[in-house]
């Protein structure tokens, strides 16, 4: 990705993110039933949907791209990489900022639900993966190890956004992504809702876009240094190289008359 | 409103904390892959390496003491 686009993403994902701060706490009025709770639910499920569809599916994209022979490429295991660490990270926040407003609603910080628990399910895979990939291995080893857990990490996904169908949990049911894909939110909350959305996604993109700089940086770094280190220990079986420096002095001390 | 305002505070803090962390590994490792491009740029044209002496003192082979080897 270009600078200049990568910095025009950042600027709109930081006026958007700022926008959704203004309405979200100033602007739009409290809910009738959770009053100012509702104020959480512009940031939540927006950093939820960008954890598992965004950067959980560009890291499931990535991951099988790579193990498909026909499309094997060092980018799709650097994006899958770049993706799955913005992945964790919107993902221990979906979990944090859900606790903060399961806490007053429900009267718990957690429960065993079946949406809390796949999804924390999510976060303990993508930790390993990260775990994997620090592993020393070379490139396309570690590209295809990484590839796999991956996959097994984005099997989760499905099971996280159909939980709250599959079993009747304390977990409400999509806003919008529900079977009925009917919209339970109105007026200036489900534009400061769907602003939420826009400004984690741009979010996203630009760390995931960062995110793979760093990969490409650290192969290029791992390179260099591999080469060097392979230079070396190659130099090390070889026969001391005669220092030219001595030469002349060596030369010095021979016998007029040549050696014998 | 505390917890709408923790909510806030944790999301977006921890979101820009970590933008930065980005932001500054992604410049100190282009600073080492810029400083490793510098050695092996040098040693292509045939000066010294930039870890070692700035200028090599070693005599040459041939005794000039050009500097060169």
């Amino acid at each position: 990705m270009k600078p200049a686009v990568l910095r025009a993403i950042g600027v709109a994902g930081l006026v958007t993110t700022a926008l959704t701060v203004w309405l979200g706490l100033w602007v739009t009025p409290p809910d009738q039933v959770q009053g100012n709770l509702v104020r959480l639910l512009y940031l939540h499920p927006a950093i939820a949907f960008d954890a598992l569809y965004v950067a959980g599916g560009l890291a499931a994209l990535g991951s099988l791209l790579y193990l498909w022979r026909r499309t094997r490429s060092l980018f799709w295991d650097r994006l899958a990489a770049a993706s799955v660490e913005v992945a964790a990270v919107l993902c221990a926040l979906t979990l944090v900022t859900g606790s903060l407003w399961g806490r007053p609603t429900w009267g718990v910080w957690w429960t065993w639900d079946a949406r809390l628990t796949s999804t924390a399910l999510l976060l303990v895979l993508l930790l390993g993966y990260m775990a994997l990939r620090r592993v020393p291995a070379a490139p396309e080893v570690r590209a295809r190890r990484c590839a796999v857990a991956a996959l097994i990490a984005a099997a989760d996904v499905p099971i996280v956004h159909f939980s709250v169908d599959w079993w009747q949990t304390l977990h409400q049911s999509g806003t919008i992504l529900n079977p009925e894909l009917t919209a339970h939110i109105h007026g200036s909350m489900a534009w400061t809702f769907l602003l939420g959305f826009i400004a984690i996604t741009l979010d996203t993109t630009w760390l995931i876009a960062t995110r793979y700089r760093i990969e490409v940086l650290q192969d290029a770094l791992g390179d260099e240094e591999l080469e060097v280190s392979l230079a070396e220990r190659w130099a090390e079986g070889l026969p001391e190289a005669p220092d030219p420096r001595a030469e002349p002095v060596t030369l010095a001390v021979e016998p007029p008359g040549g050696r014998p | 409103m505390k917890y709408v305002d923790a909510g806030y505070a944790i999301a977006l803090g921890a979101l820009f904390l970590y933008a930065g962390w980005l932001i500054v590994r992604r410049r100190r490792l282009e600073a080492a892959v810029a400083r490793q491009a510098v050695p092996d740029d040098r040693a292509a044209t045939g000066l010294a390496r930039a870890d070692g002496p700035a200028v090599d003192p070693a005599p040459a082979v041939d005794g000039r003491g050009d500097g060169h080897r």
